[in-house]
């Protein structure tokens, strides 16, 4: 299913460039936040056309994210290819951005259910917050986990909150204690996700190639470069952020290379065993979503594959381990 | 291994957990949840065996519970009003002043501890971490063992202020009166004094003018208006160190819904909001030392305090983030002037003492 067209209205042909720039921003996605809805949805029986609004709504609010986020951070590149911002113009960037979040608005509200646009609005809200809180942390290197961690539940979390709780609102399902339970594992997804992505810039399961100390190197400590850097001297946290290899990397912890290495690898491993019992803390609220769903009379294979796929989530989030 | 377990806010279940006394063996340590609107509803607690826990020794447990590093709080003043009146020889009755000592130190300890429970039934301490460990939320001691204990403290400071009560009357009024207040506050906002203006005001009546003018009544002085303008400028001040605080997790507060003066007013607003009222207790400090300390201590003291509390003043005005490590700067940097504000304060009533001394000797 294309997530693209929802609507004929949706990408205007007589606009300049606009066809052009989504054709761009939307191939090479791997689309991972609508297959999350559609993995949700199925068991549930929601209907194929609300899936399918569903999982446009959650692509067309991340992309536009891209878009801001590209410009904001001046980032030249996305999913390999030159940024839209850098390609179509800033003003362009922005424009487009806006228009797809409009549609959003226009596709759900056609479809009535008040509530869901409420929760969509408010999960755009949450994410803009997080985009703006994170902007404001650009250039300090003495930020801590905690902190960085509510960034990311406003910035990442509230996509993966919003991919679990849809279909159940779309098919106006509201029992309180079954979204609080879905709101802590959207949580803990997308931390989860976070943490992984930020590993990546330290050259860690790195298999999509993303490149080595970004993130570092455009001033923005994450939160695996902020879990290292605690309790660190302001020395230390100056070579780190001088740093421009993986090398020069290892120096902070050792003068001698190698033995560099290995510290950062303790730092690895233990970074690792904290979000494991982040992962375990998620298979708990998993666990809990099944008792939910067993009390909703729905098919109990369905059921049990989709607990299984939700369990096998944080392999694929967090170890970037591809499915069988 | 640990295990979780989650259960509705108003169940029993939750209170045996919250309580710790659903196991002798076991502990239930609240997980922390970034969905602070929803908090309220549903808790998740990692239940862990007892030796699974780093525990501290007993006196570390001991001394954390009591939060020994905020006693400066009552021992300042207390060193005020036993300097001002050794030095104007109103020292009437020292046995009650050394009750009133006893206590106070009793019954800070218990309230500190009270306080600690408090933020932990009502989840508070989840929502703001904070850097010092907390013995309860650490699982080190229950909340049900630390409630007994605090208990016990509080009551022996009640018997420690009966007898001044009897010796010296007007003490009765101002524990009646402080007690009231301490109610009032406690009951205003969901037990948890911290949280509302009429609380703020409250903390600043008892921490301020009612502990000096307590403590000066005790020796059998009565209350005067220095001790008051005094008690007034150390109230401001510790209201500060509030504030501070509030500011520094202002938006954990503002986004878990929790109500204090640094959420009404916003981010930016607080900012000069925190500059006005370090402003306003200089100004209670000029006055206090105009009327009732030499000159050059006035001159002296001021111009120190205000050519210290610029670098504060900066930090504040840099602050540009409700997140980051400028808030720890900001904090850093107001808790030092407030520091050099005691040690000011210690180094005058030295002054005085040494030379009262002096002339006596």
């Amino acid at each position: 299913m294309s997530v693209k067209i929802f609507s004929e209205q949706d990408f205007p042909a007589y606009l300049p460039k606009l066809n052009a720039l989504y054709d761009d921003l939307f191939s090479g996605g791997k689309g991972f936040r609508s297959q999350l809805i559609q993995i949700i949805s199925k068991p549930l029986g929601v209907p194929k056309e609300v899936e399918n609004l569903l999982s446009q709504t959650i692509e067309f609010i991340h992309n536009a994210s891209l878009l801001h986020d590209d410009l904001i951070d001046r980032s030249q590149l996305r999913r390999g290819k030159p940024a839209a911002w850098a390609k179509y113009t800033p003003e362009y960037a922005v424009l487009a951005g806006d228009y797809l979040l409009a549609r959003v608005m226009v596709n759900l509200s056609g479809h009535g259910n008040i509530k869901l646009v409420q929760f969509t609005s408010q999960t755009i809200s949450d994410l803009l917050e997080g985009e703006w809180l994170q902007d404001s942390v650009v250039g300090d290197f003495f930020i801590s986990v905690t902190q960085l961690d509510r960034i990311h539940n406003l910035k990442t979390g509230s996509l993966f909150k919003w991919c679990l709780k849809a279909p159940f609102k779309a098919l106006e399902k509201y029992d309180k204690d079954l979204h609080i339970i879905l709101d802590e594992m959207g949580t803990l997804l997308g931390q989860l996700f976070q943490r992984s992505d930020d590993l990546l810039d330290y050259d860690i399961r790195n298999d999509e190639g993303k490149v080595i100390l970004g993130d570092l190197k455009s001033g923005y400590l994450n939160s695996f470069g902020a879990y290292v850097s605690n309790n660190m001297n302001r020395a230390a946290i100056d070579k780190m952020v001088k740093s421009k290899t993986m090398d020069d990397f290892y120096l902070v912890f050792s003068d001698d290379r190698i033995q560099g290495k290995e510290q950062f690898l303790k730092f690895v491993n233990h970074f690792d065993s904290e979000n494991i019992q982040k992962i375990r803390l998620y298979d708990h609220y998993v666990d809990q979503l099944n008792v939910k769903l067993n009390e909703m009379n729905l098919n109990q294979i369905d059921i049990k594959n989709l607990i299984t796929t939700l369990k096998s989530l944080t392999d694929l989030l967090y170890f970037r381990k591809r499915p069988a | 291994m640990s295990h979780f377990v989650t259960c509705k806010k108003n169940s029993d279940d939750f209170k045996k957990y919250i309580w710790g006394t659903f196991s002798e063996t076991e502990r239930a340590l609240p997980i922390e949840s970034l969905n602070v609107g929803t908090v309220s509803e549903s808790i998740t607690f990692e239940i862990k065996s007892i030796n699974e826990i780093e525990t501290p020794t007993q006196f570390q447990i001991f001394i954390r519970l009591i939060k020994w590093n905020y006693f400066f709080l009552i021992f300042v003043p207390l060193y005020y009003i036993f300097v001002k009146n050794f030095v104007y020889q109103r020292l009437f009755d020292l046995l009650s002043f050394y009750l009133s000592i006893a206590a106070s130190l009793f019954l800070f300890a218990g309230l500190n501890i009270k306080n600690d429970i408090l933020d932990h039934i009502s989840g508070f301490d989840w929502i703001i971490k904070s850097k010092s460990k907390r013995p309860v939320l650490q699982g080190w001691i229950t909340a049900h063992a630390a409630n007994k204990f605090s208990n016990i403290l509080i009551i022996i400071a009640a018997c420690l202020a009966g007898p001044i009560c009897f010796r010296q009357n007007e003490v009765f009024r101002i524990s009646i009166i402080t007690l009231l207040l301490f109610l009032v506050g406690s009951f205003l906002n969901k037990n948890n004094y911290k949280f509302s203006y009429i609380s703020e005001f409250i903390l600043f009546i008892m921490l301020g003018p009612a502990l000096c003018s307590g403590y000066q009544v005790a020796l059998g002085s009565g209350v005067d208006t220095e001790v008051l303008i005094f008690g007034s400028a150390w109230g401001v001040a510790v209201l500060f160190l509030m504030y501070v605080v509030q500011f520094e997790h202002l938006f954990e507060t503002s986004q878990a819904k929790i109500y204090n003066t640094m959420t009404k007013m916003g981010f930016d607003k607080s900012k000069s909001f925190l500059k006005l009222w370090w402003g306003f207790f200089i100004l209670l400090w000029i006055i206090y030392h105009y009327f009732y300390a030499s000159q050059y201590w006035l001159w002296f003291s001021a111009l120190v305090l205000i050519f210290w509390s610029l670098s504060a003043f900066v930090q504040i005005a840099q602050a540009d983030s409700p997140m980051g490590s400028n808030l720890f700067r900001v904090r850093r940097s107001c808790f030092k002037i407030f520091t050099l504000m005691i040690l000011l304060l210690i180094l005058e009533q030295s002054w005085y003492l040494y030379n009262h001394l002096d002339w006596l000797f």
